[in-house]
């Protein structure tokens, strides 16, 4: 099958993200809704998933440059992309949200630039293993709809 | 239940992301579901005199918060069952004593929510 080479490699992928914790059991919960709802699901998820997550690590960056920075709003924001990237299985990205939490509930502000920075490097290092999965995942459609 | 066969499900959670997750959970079961995005309009989907036979709560969110529109909805003497789905795990009593009927940590997960649906008997 034309496809084989591709899926080898997207499995290597994927077991690479959940070797290196980008990725946890909450992945494979998504994973196997897509096994039900049909092909689509995942990609809109993780699609949905990286917009919203570039959304709101901007507005931090945002919250955090404010000469007086509102830690509440901060921590609001923090805490809804915890709940998304745990949602979505994105492990090291959630475990980054709890220890910005934490700085900002102690009003730290060096701490959270230093929590953004880190933030935004796992997340930028997840969205593009989640961009070489999906563009593995639509070659394999292509050749196998052939 | 409510009128209808149809299981009904109201999803309120601020967000957009979860809500999508729980909506794909829910519809291998073919359940009528409705979204809302905080407390406030989840209230008012009952006000309008829409009924559900059970309502995913989240609850941190804008406009009030999910013990808060627990708290309000049991105060209007609706009977609909509500599970508290959050990641705050201090808040079970808060919510159980604000009247849900059951508290689960996020991420749900399809088992999770199976469990939960059995124990309402909403599975055939």
């Amino acid at each position: 099958m034309a496809s084989a080479p591709l899926k080898a490699q997207l499995t290597d992928l994927l077991n690479s993200m959940f070797a290196m914790d980008f990725l946890d059991e909450q992945f494979k919960e998504l994973q196997m809704l897509e096994e039900a709802s049909g092909p689509g699901f995942l990609a809109e998820v993780v699609t949905l998933f990286c917009g919203d997550a570039e959304r709101i690590i901007s507005q931090l960056s945002v919250l955090i440059n404010e000469p007086v920075v509102d830690f509440g709003k901060v921590d609001a924001n923090v805490h809804q992309l915890k709940g998304s990237s745990s949602s979505v299985g994105a492990k090291r990205v959630a475990l980054v949200c709890v220890k910005f939490r934490n700085v900002c509930q102690e009003n730290d502000k060096e701490g959270c630039i230093a929590a953004l920075h880190e933030i935004r490097h796992e997340f930028d290092e997840l969205h593009k293993k989640f961009q070489t999965m999906l563009q593995l995942e639509q070659q394999i459609q292509v050749l196998d709809s052939k | 239940m409510a009128s209808s066969q149809v299981v009904k499900v109201l999803i309120v959670d601020d967000d957009n992301f979860t809500r999508r997750i729980y909506k794909t959970m829910l519809f291998r079961f073919c359940f009528e579901i409705t979204e809302v995005e905080d407390g406030k309009n989840a209230i008012q989907q009952f006000v309008d005199g829409n009924e559900y036979d059970l309502v995913l709560m989240d609850k941190h969110m804008p406009n009030m918060d999910g013990v808060e529109a627990t708290r309000t909805l049991r105060g209007m003497g609706i009977p609909v069952k509500i599970v508290a789905i959050t990641d705050d795990a201090s808040s079970k009593d808060t919510f159980m004593d604000a009247g849900a009927n059951k508290f689960l940590l996020k991420p749900l997960t399809f088992s999770m929510l199976t469990d939960i649906l059995k124990s309402f008997n909403f599975l055939n």
